[in-house]
Formats: structure tokens, C-alpha cells, sequence
């Protein structure tokens, strides 16, 4: 008997640090960084640091769930796999094959989720599947594919030490991706600039040389100024722009109608400090944009990052070391769910699944037909639950957290004949299954995930799931051969090696290659060193386009009956909807309870104190929390982080989407806050 | 020196002196990882590079055997103080703990800026010349100087922390259950930047004479502090005032736990505690 350390990837956010887990007898004791992880290099945060500590928590799910009435009785493996195959398939035998959904996830490993896709399209021939990266960066996929021709993050991390400098949008990277700011300060050390923009004073913003507050939901027009600043200036990279991008005039007739005064009025910015920040990034020989959320989650979101896009080409600060665009992804795997085709539109590898030719390889390779129409994103499954959905299988999400206006979202799930849901615990989502499938951790499986910047990276397994519960790989499986599928893999690595073949961007991966520092892709053979930039020689789509973003303000504006913005996002001690972080008493005890951030001149017009219990309403719904007084929100607006299940944020966001992208605007909308009364009652 | 270490841990595996020891393997792939060797044909996995502490990894590890369970820790000079600091109190079992200790080389003692860069009880390999780390041009722009402009420096850095606690979760005699840091009453919880004069001092004086310079804590750093820095005027203090070095003398207590009349030079009842390195008239 002795302990073993465990060489594992962090589950929390697509930083993608290095973990080792120490093992004794089975549990898992403690967590140690990597020092041998080229991402973290020996470091981590709070998060990775007690990653152990949900592991063991009492309330993990040991057997699988039937609902009876309204409680849920275990049940044997056996009935539950055929229970849920006899439903699913039923279900879409007697309402057709769009009438059955799958979200999948992107805190389940590559395997899993190409497992997961190619069940729902093989299974039930329908396109229906989709995951939460419709809720962050599906803007970035849409927007980048316009004008790069590839979704996902340009260069390296540790291409950021490098930068001159950085322009934060959107981001509080200093919270969200900790142990990438490393890389950042490395930068400023050897004398880099850094600004960030963000209607916020984050974390990340104390740091920075200047913080640009902008008016919620204003980013085009700002960018739209720095661009034109540049371009009225002769500051733009002539050469870059004729030699590897088209379309310049479109854009610069777009730049007409923004005059820098006009952007100034618009963001609330000095127009002075947009003419220096732009010609500072303009400037600088390598110039990096980070972004988050702050940029995606807008009713025009993918409008933003086109905007992005537009001013990095237009600086031709893409396609080098130490540049580029930097979208920061959320979750340990959003990268990978995306790259295996976890999405409703697009087969693994971003291959479209109305292309005729694309359809035929994979009807060949899958031995099976599929269908060409695409299906429905997240947002739609869920308003369409119960109409057009009438059974879905959710694996590790939580949509009544994590989508908006989740009263709706809880109201639609009910509607449904028929709900699986494939978790860890039993989380506020699971609650509404007809059937719980209990999975498995990121310490209980074998597999991959990818991180933000295209780095695919290996999970051992360091334990066994708790009680009967199973790896998601073997759920998958078993499920699969139910609905009569051929999912006889041995192994996590035949897949891998069955998608490799599908995709000619990760053919040159496989498990043994992936030991010791993973890869990044494109890395078409088994020689391949993987690729550190993308879009060196040329772009992905040949030449970079520049579009005209198109600003289409903030869909609900403060009036006065809801008079404030609000804002939602994460905070550093917490992840989502802290089904994991929540249960990891380190990490709770940092942040124990539900608040909202209010500026001291808004509280004392309300006469709110610290601490004191608020009710926030908005047109959707209503959540009772508590007062955090401070100055880093702007006047007008209070920040909500929408972990918290006893006060869920997303009660109160407004679900109008992005027509382009189909991501809901969670950065804005407008609430109403007042002191939560309380009435006597008798106990 | 890597046959010399492990033959000798070979050797203690086979003559049953020892139950497992503690070091890096290079496995699959030449991963390097810290290791619990058993068996002694596993040995010739075992290698010393790169630098990656163990002491807290052994006490751990102790920690969860049962009583007559014995470890080697292949260690270096840092990993041997540290180890020596625990034992002070009583963290882990002199006796259920055996050091196999090796000597730095030059480039390695050079980048950890260490004065001491081998063990007392050195197994294999050579002492080479330690580094005084008050020499190094970075030390010095926060050591030494205009307090204000030292302040506005270290300020500069503290803001940068993202209270990932790695500084104290590495830090090889942050041992304290409950932790002073997990204390509301000195640290604001759920706030970050962590507070300077709370967490980072706070963390820094309760190490002021346990500190052994290991650099656990900076190279745990996501964001790069340099942390050790922080504890080097300390460090100095001790040395000067008392002739103290943490992790040397197993048997000599901490001056900060006797009382001033025996302890300082003679004719002089206070240390003058100082902020800098300076020599103060």
C-alpha cells in the first residue's frame, strides 16, 4: 500500500493546468500543480489547488434515478440503459426524428463528447445537439469563421509574455483564467502596455495601465472609433491589408459613419484616451486582444468579435508570435466539445453538416444516414421543449442555472415526455429527470481534453467513480449498443483514433503522443509538432475578410421601472454553476453566499447597506440576495455572479439572442433593486 | 551523483531500512513526476532533475502510513532545511523519515539565488558555492532604497495576486491547522487581490524565522511575486542579530520563541529590527 500521484488536467475553467493528483487507497487526498505542464508550469488557483475536494463530497450520485412520483428510487444499470434507449427511440419513432435532443458538454472529455454527437445524429438521425458553448463563444466560431476562418483562440498563451501590448475586452481573466495572467505580467515586467474594457473595474483592470469604463453593451462603437482613429491617422498595416486580407473598402466605408466623437458619445469614453489606446496597440510591434464574455454574451455578439477581428487584421497583428486574438474559453473542455462537433450545425472538425460531401464521408464512416438539416441550439431546445422536443438527453449541463431566464427554462423542462439527464451530483437540472445517470469526475476517467489554445492534453485515471456510477465514456457506450449503435470501443483512445481519421486537422493525434505535453492543433500527421499561431502563412479561409460589424444596442435599456444595468459573470472562488465548486468547502468558504455588487451612491439612494438583503427584479423574474457595496461597478449598474442557486442570476437575464449565433445577451438587461422586506410570521 | 543516489536508495529499499522513497521518476514518455518507490527495480526511474520539493509531499505522506512505515525523501540542501524545521515541530517523525540528500549545482544554486545550495548530510555529489542573495539586482530594487518607491514596487506586485493560496499550500512548513489566513478576523474572505498588509504580511512574519529560502512559494506564484524576496530582510535579521539560520541547527530553538536577555549579542537587550537590508548607524 502506498500513495500514487496521478498526472491529471484541471476540470475547471479552459486554462488546461496540469494536476497531480495524490491517490491513497482509492480517494483522492490532495492536489499538487505540474510542474512539468507547459500551460502552468508548478502554479495553479484556488480551483485547481482543492480540485479534490468535490470529489469524495457525500452527495455524489452512486446508482442510477427513476423518477416515482416525486421522488427518485434507484435502479439497476440494465433497466436503466434500456429504459432510456426504449424512450428515446420510441419517442422518436412516434414524433419523428427532430423530436429528440441531446445537450452535451463541455466538462465531459473529446471522446465523450464525439461519442455523445454520434449517438444523437446516428441514433435518431436528427442534427439536435448542442452544448453550452452556445451560451459563450458561439459568437466567436460564427464571428471568427467569417474573417479568419477558424473559431478558435490564434496563438499560444505563453505568446502573451511576449505582446507589447494587450488589450483586455471583456475579460476579467485576473478571476476567470487565473494562471494565464502570469503570462500577462510577464509582459509588463518587460515593459508592455495593457488596457482593458469593461463597464466593470475588475480584477484584471487594477493592473492595467488604463481601464476604458464603456457603456454596457457599446464595444462596436469603441472599436469602431479606435479603428477609425487608426486608419485616419495612416496607422493601419498597409501591406498586411493588401497582401493577405480583402474587402478594406467595405470596412472603410463602415468607418465613415464612426467618427472618434461619435464613438467617444456613444461609449462614454474620452475621445482622447480611444486615440491613444489605438494608436498604442496600432503601434506596438506585437499587439495581443484578449477576450470574454464581455465581447460574446451581447445581442450582438458576433458582430463584436468581427470587430475584433477587423482591428487586429487591420494592425496586422494576426498570424505571428506573440499577437494575435486571444478569445479565452470558459470551460476545461468548451474547446474540445466544439472541436468534436457537439454543435447542431457542424460535424467534428467544424465540417458543415448541409455540405453533401462532408455528409457523405461520415454517412460512410458512421455506416449509418444522416440528416442534412440543422438542428436546434441549446436556446431552442429549451423554448421548443414540449412542442417540437419531446425527449432529451442532457449530459453534464445544468441549463436551469446556466441558461437565461431559467424560470422559463424550468417551465420547459417539465413540458418534456421524457428527460435523462448524465451528472455527477444530483444538480437543480437533474432534479427535473425522468431518469439520473450517475457519471463520472474528471479524476474517475481516461481521456482528452483541449484547452483554450487548442491543446489537446491527457486525463488519467486516478480512482474509481463512487458506488455504481460509471464513466460517461462507458454510459455512452452502453447506450449507443442499446439504441443499436456499434460503440464496441475498448478504449477512450480507438475513438480518438476513429475521429482522427475524420478530421485532417487532428490526424496526427493519439494517446501516446499526448503524454507528455499534448498537442496543439492543426496537427495533421503523426510528425507534426502541432502549431503554436494559426493563420502564419495564410488565413484558414485563404485571405482574412474584413466584415462590417453590425451594432445593434443593448435590447433592454434601463426605464423607470427597472432602473439599473445588470451585469453577471464569475468570481474567482466559484465556477458556473457551482455544482462543483460549491460543494468544495475550501472554496465555499471563500465565498459562502449570494451577493450582488451596488455602487455606494445607488445603495445610499436606496438606503442599502453592506450586507444587507436586497430583492432584484427584473421583467423575468425576481431573486432575493445580498448587498456588496462597492465603486468597482459603475453608477447605474450592479453585478450579479450567477453561481448561486438560492439567487440565481439567471432568473433576472433577458434570453433575446443573437440572431447570428444564437447567444443570449447576459451582460445586459434592466432590473429594479429594493430592500427585501420581511414579514413576521409565526413559527 | 544520479548512481551514486540510487544506489544508495536501492540499497535501503533492499535491506528493508526503508519502506519507500520519495524522488522524481521519469516514466512513460520521460514524464517527470514525484514518485513513491517500493520496489527497488523500479529505481533505475528514479532522476534529480528538475528542481521540485518533496518535504511537504513526505509529510503527507507520513502522515497516511501507519507508525513503523519508513520513507526516504531524496532531497536537496532546501528540501533537508525544511525537513530540519518540521521536525522542530513535530510535524513529521525524525525516525520514520530518512533524508538521502544531494548537492545543486552552480546554474541551479545561481537561478534559486540559494546561500546553501547542498544538504548537511550530503549522499552524493559536491558542494558547490552558495549565493548571497542580497547581491542579486532584483533583491536589491526591493531591499534596498527609498522605502516609498520600495513600497509603490511591492505594491505594484501584491496587486497582481489572484489568492490562489499557492504560496502557502507549497510552502513546505505552512502547517498550521487552522491557518491564519483562513481567519476572518485578519482576512477578508472572498476578495481579491488578497489585502497586502493582511495576507501577504501576515503570511510572511508567522514564517519570519521558520522561512528556509526553499522558493516554493515564488515558483508556485502564478503570477510571479517574488515572494521569497519578501522574506529575505527577515532572513537577514535573524542571521545577524541572533547568528540564527532556520533549518540548520535541528537542536537550537527559534529566537523569536526565547526571550531577548540570552539571545542577542552581548551588550545589546534588542535587535534592531529592521525593514531593509541596510546597515542602520
Amino acid at each position: 500500500m502506498k500513495p500514487e500521484f496521478i498526472r491529471t488536467i484541471c476540470p475547471y475553467c479552459g486554462t488546461g493546468c496540469g494536476l497531480i493528483l495524490k491517490v491513497e487507497e482509492g480517494r483522492a487526498t490532495a492536489t499538487y500543480p505540474d510542474r512539468e505542464n507547459p500551460v502552468n508550469r508548478g502554479s495553479l488557483c484556488v480551483k485547481g489547488w482543492f480540485a479534490h475536494e468535490f470529489v469524495h463530497h457525500p452527495e455524489r450520485l452512486t446508482a442510477p434515478l427513476l423518477r416515482k412520483g416525486d421522488r427518485f428510487e434507484a435502479i439497476s444499470w440494465e433497466e436503466a440503459i434500456d429504459l432510456a434507449a426504449q424512450k428515446l427511440s420510441e419517442t422518436a419513432g412516434e414524433y419523428g426524428p427532430d423530436s429528440v435532443g441531446g445537450l452535451s458538454s463541455a466538462k465531459c472529455t473529446n471522446e465523450e463528447n464525439y461519442l455523445f454527437q454520434k449517438l444523437i445524429r446516428a441514433a435518431f438521425k436528427t442534427n439536435n445537439v448542442d452544448h453550452c458553448a452556445r451560451l459563450c463563444h458561439a459568437a466567436t466560431t460564427v464571428g471568427m469563421l467569417q474573417t479568419l476562418g477558424s473559431g478558435a483562440m490564434t496563438n499560444s498563451i505563453s505568446d502573451l509574455a511576449g505582446a507589447d501590448c494587450i488589450v483586455f475586452v471583456g475579460s476579467n481573466a485576473a478571476e476567470t483564467h487565473p494562471v494565464l495572467m502570469g503570462e500577462v505580467y510577464k509582459a509588463l515586467d518587460r515593459g508592455a502596455k495593457m488596457f482593458v474594457i469593461d463597464p466593470r473595474e475588475t480584477a484584471v483592470a487594477r493592473n492595467a495601465h488604463r481601464l476604458l469604463r464603456l457603456n454596457p453593451g457599446t464595444d462596436i462603437p469603441l472599436l469602431a472609433g479606435m479603428m477609425r482613429h487608426i486608419s485616419d491617422k495612416g496607422l493601419h498595416n498597409v501591406g498586411f491589408i493588401e497582401k493577405r486580407t480583402e474587402n478594406f473598402e467595405n470596412l472603410k466605408t463602415f468607418l465613415e459613419a464612426w467618427p472618434v466623437e461619435k464613438a467617444a458619445k456613444e461609449t462614454g469614453i474620452d475621445e482622447s484616451v480611444i486615440r491613444a489606446v489605438a494608436e498604442t496597440y496600432a503601434k506596438a510591434k506585437n499587439a495581443a486582444i484578449v477576450y470574454c464574455m464581455g465581447i460574446t454574451q451581447h445581442a450582438c455578439g458576433a458582430a463584436n468579435v468581427i470587430a475584433i477581428c477587423d482591428l487586429a487584421m487591420l494592425c496586422g497583428h494576426v498570424g505571428k508570435h506573440f499577437s494575435g486574438i486571444y478569445p479565452l474559453r470558459g470551460q476545461n473542455n468548451v474547446q474540445g466539445a466544439c472541436d468534436m462537433g457537439a454543435l447542431p450545425d457542424l460535424y467534428p472538425g467544424y465540417q458543415g453538416v448541409s455540405d453533401p460531401a462532408v455528409r457523405e464521408k461520415f454517412q460512410k464512416a458512421w455506416k449509418t444516414d444522416l440528416s442534412d438539416k440543422p438542428g436546434l441550439t441549446v436556446t431552442e431546445l429549451i423554448n421548443t421543449a414540449g412542442k417540437d422536443i419531446r425527449a432529451l438527453y442532457i449530459m453534464a449541463e445544468n441549463p436551469c442555472l446556466s441558461d437565461p431566464d431559467v424560470n422559463h427554462v424550468m417551465e420547459a423542462l417539465q413540458r418534456l415526455d421524457f428527460l435523462v439527464v448524465q451528472d455527477i451530483f444530483l444538480t437543480e437540472t437533474a432534479r427535473f429527470a425522468h431518469l439520473v445517470l450517475p457519471g463520472a469526475c474528471f479524476a474517475e476517467k481516461t481521456g482528452t481534453y483541449t484547452n483554450t489554445e487548442r491543446r489537446f492534453q491527457l486525463l488519467h485515471k486516478a480512482i474509481d467513480p463512487p458506488g455504481a456510477a460509471k464513466g460517461d465514456f462507458e454510459i455512452l457506450c452502453l447506450l449507443g449498443k442499446a439504441l443499436g449503435l456499434a460503440f464496441d470501443y475498448p478504449s477512450p483512445a480507438d475513438v480518438m483514433s476513429e475521429y482522427a481519421h475524420l478530421v485532417p486537422a487532428y490526424a496526427g493525434v493519439s494517446f501516446d503522443r499526448l503524454e507528455r505535453v499534448g498537442l496543439q492543433w492543426p496537427c495533421p500527421d503523426e510528425n507534426h509538432p502541432g502549431t503554436r499561431f494559426l493563420h502564419g502563412e495564410k488565413f484558414t479561409r485563404g485571405l482574412g475578410r474584413f466584415v462590417i460589424p453590425d451594432y445593434r444596442p443593448p435590447a433592454e435599456k434601463p426605464d423607470s421601472e427597472y432602473p439599473y444595468y445588470l451585469n453577471t459573470g464569475r468570481v474567482f472562488a466559484h465556477y458556473h454553476t457551482g455544482t462543483m465548486s460549491r460543494r468544495s468547502p475550501f472554496l465555499n468558504r471563500e465565498i459562502e453566499w449570494a451577493y450582488v455588487e451596488i455602487h455606494p451612491a445607488d445603495a445610499a439612494a436606496l438606503g442599502i447597506r453592506e450586507g444587507e438583503r436586497i430583492r432584484v427584479s427584473s421583467r423575468r423574474g425576481s431573486i432575493v440576495t445580498t448587498a456588496k457595496i462597492t465603486d468597482r461597478v459603475a453608477k447605474g449598474s450592479i453585478f450579479a455572479p450567477f453561481h448561486f442557486t438560492e439567487a440565481r442570476a439567471n432568473r433576472l437575464t433577458n434570453p433575446v439572442l443573437d440572431p447570428a449565433c444564437k447567444t443570449p445577451e447576459y451582460k445586459v438587461c434592466a432590473v429594479s433593486v429594493e430592500k427585501e422586506r420581511y414579514e413576521a410570521t409565526a413559527r | 551523483m544520479l548512481e551514486q543516489v540510487r544506489q544508495r536508495a536501492r540499497e535501503l529499499l533492499e535491506r528493508k531500512q526503508a519502506d519507500g522513497v520519495l524522488a522524481l521518476k521519469k516514466g512513460y514518455w520521460d514524464v517527470i513526476q514525484p514518485h513513491v518507490f517500493t520496489a527497488p527495480a523500479e529505481i533505475d526511474k528514479l532522476v534529480l532533475e528538475p528542481k521540485w520539493l518533496l518535504a511537504k509531499m513526505a509529510r503527507a505522506v507520513l502522515l497516511e502510513r501507519p507508525q513503523p512505515w519508513r520513507l526516504v525523501v531524496v532531497m536537496r540542501g532546501c528540501d533537508e532545511r525544511a525537513v530540519v524545521e518540521l521536525v522542530k515541530r513535530n510535524q513529521v517523525d525524525r525516525e520514520r523519515l530518512l533524508t538521502l540528500g544531494y548537492a545543486c549545482d552552480s546554474a541551479q544554486a545561481k537561478a534559486c539565488l540559494c546561500n546553501r545550495p547542498y544538504p548537511q548530510k550530503l549522499d552524493a555529489g559536491s558542494a558547490v558555492e552558495g549565493v548571497d542573495p542580497l547581491t542579486d539586482e532584483r533583491v536589491k530594487s526591493y531591499l534596498e532604497g527609498d522605502a516609498r518607491t520600495r513600497m509603490e514596487k511591492w505594491a505594484e506586485q501584491l496587486r497582481r495576486c489572484i489568492k490562489c493560496y499557492g504560496c502557502r499550500n507549497s510552502c513546505p512548513i505552512c502547517v498550521c491547522v487552522p491557518c491564519k489566513l483562513e481567519d476572518e478576523v485578519w482576512v477578508e474572505r472572498g476578495v481579491v487581490p488578497a489585502e497586502m498588509t493582511t495576507f501577504h504580511l501576515i503570511r510572511a512574519f508567522h514564517l519570519s524565522d521558520t522561512c528556509v529560502a526553499c522558493g516554493a512559494c515564488q515558483e508556485a506564484c502564478p503570477v510571479g511575486i517574488p515572494l521569497m524576496t519578501l522574506q529575505l530582510s527577515m532572513r537577514e535579521a535573524l542571521k545577524r542579530d541572533y547568528n540564527y539560520e532556520a533549518g540548520i541547527d535541528a537542536d537550537r530553538k527559534s529566537p523569536v520563541l526565547s526571550d531577548f536577555i540570552k539571545e542577542p549579542r552581548p551588550g545589546q537587550d534588542m535587535p534592531d529590527w529592521v525593514d531593509s537590508t541596510e546597515k542602520k548607524p
